[in-house]
């Protein structure tokens, strides 16, 4: 079973998403901020992450900068899923290397069709 | 709903667009009839009903006419497909007609996203073989309002999410003021949009290379979908091909067109799948 990390600061949408991903067939992990999920990855490094922008402690874009400098760092498909969905900041996002980007509010099908883009389902 | 109300709305469904909507989905009828209800104050579907039965009103009726059918789509649906279609259909006819010129017609077209799907295709991934070729593509729907919606090219948060990668959103597309996210001119132009019954002649629109009427048919009663695949049939060139949806197939609707050979949904005129197939 394919691991996706769900790394947010609120745990509704860590709740809301987690359902979502796991009925995608997914082992889920979650963690409040960057630097818990950082921690997480060097532990266990998933298939997946789901990466909110504005966070306590470590923000997603920060995270992603330094998971991809991670020993198989590169590997995780990374899909931001933030409020932040002017071009400006989704170009940002994937020049740190995000792989697909969700803007918020998502439901279901949107969070499976970005799955799907990236090959994950 | 009563069941007045629903044989009323079912039958107007049935004799203006074909669709076949069974009792069990009754539910269909409020929700796609809701906001019509909702903007001429209707407390209920049976006001609506009486209004309609009351007054001869023929815009008002075509209206809730269209709105009963399904505008469900997204971006890149069955994108297999599609990609075949621009990949292997297109240049394949182009090869056939000599004439430098493509028409593609996505019948029950909705609010436009199959017909960008193509046009996004052939702006990014042209295959050589395409290049220097006129491609028209026409989309056509029964609904004023949608067609409208689809030539202006504005979607909303959730359409723009559904099937459409983040590059090629933020590629295509600007976001508005309003939140919504329009594309671009250049696709605009490549793409045309006309209202269209499909139950009724489409002599006017003339004839196509390729013609897609994908999860249109399988919501209409047995014999409007004989009479809609006989009129699409009318307006396929010679060699040209009807792509249907995943699943759906016209055996026992026409004998009119038999199953293509080497495109699964695709289906071509009776007596030319072999001659095609020997040919390529």
């Amino acid at each position: 079973m394919k691991t996706c990390l769900i790394v947010d600061d609120s745990r509704v949408v860590r709740k809301v998403a987690a359902r979502i991903v796991r009925d995608l067939r997914f082992e889920v992990m979650e963690a409040g901020d960057g630097a818990e999920a950082m921690r997480m990855c060097r532990e266990n490094m998933p298939d997946a992450v789901l990466l909110d922008w504005n966070m306590p402690v470590m923000n997603g874009l920060d995270f992603l900068r330094s998971l991809r400098r991670e020993e198989g760092g590169a590997r995780p498909l990374v899909v931001f899923c933030s409020i932040e969905n002017d071009a400006e900041h989704i170009n940002e996002a994937l020049r740190c290397g995000a792989d697909e980007f969700i803007m918020k509010p998502f439901d279901a099908d949107i969070l499976e069709s970005k799955f799907a883009e990236v090959g994950l389902v | 709903m009563q069941e007045e109300v629903f044989n009323e709305l079912a039958d107007l469904a049935l004799k203006s667009s074909g669709q076949a909507i069974p009792k069990s989905k009754s539910y269909l009828i409020e929700a796609r009839l809701a906001p019509i209800a909702r903007r001429e104050g209707f407390g209920s579907m049976a006001d609506l009903v009486h209004c309609l039965k009351s007054r001869a009103n023929p815009i008002f009726a075509a209206e809730i006419a269209a709105a009963l059918v399904s505008k469900d789509t997204w971006f890149f649906r069955d994108r297999d497909c599609l990609q075949r279609i621009v990949e292997d259909v297109l240049p394949k006819r182009l090869k056939a007609s000599n004439t430098g010129r493509l028409k593609v017609w996505c019948a029950g077209g909705s609010t436009g996203q199959e017909a960008y799907s193509l046009a996004i295709l052939l702006a990014d991934e042209m295959p050589p073989a395409l290049r220097g070729a006129k491609i028209d593509i026409l989309s056509t729907d029964i609904c004023k309002v949608v067609t409208e919606k689809a030539r202006i090219g504005r979607f909303g948060h959730y359409e723009v999410q559904r099937g459409l990668s983040i590059r090629r959103l933020i590629k295509h597309f600007t976001r508005l003021e309003t939140g919504q996210w329009e594309i671009s001119e250049d696709l605009r132009s490549r793409v045309s949009f006309r209202q269209h019954n499909l139950l009724e002649s489409a002599g006017g629109l003339g004839k196509f290379d390729v013609i897609l009427c994908r999860n249109v048919l399988p919501s209409m009663a047995k014999p409007a979908r004989k009479r809609v695949v006989e009129s699409l049939a009318e307006q396929m060139m010679p060699g040209a091909m009807l792509l249907l949806g995943s699943g759906e197939n016209l055996i026992g609707i026409t004998d009119k067109l038999e199953p293509a050979r080497d495109f699964r949904g695709g289906w071509v005129a009776a007596g030319t799948a072999n001659a095609e197939a020997s040919a390529a």
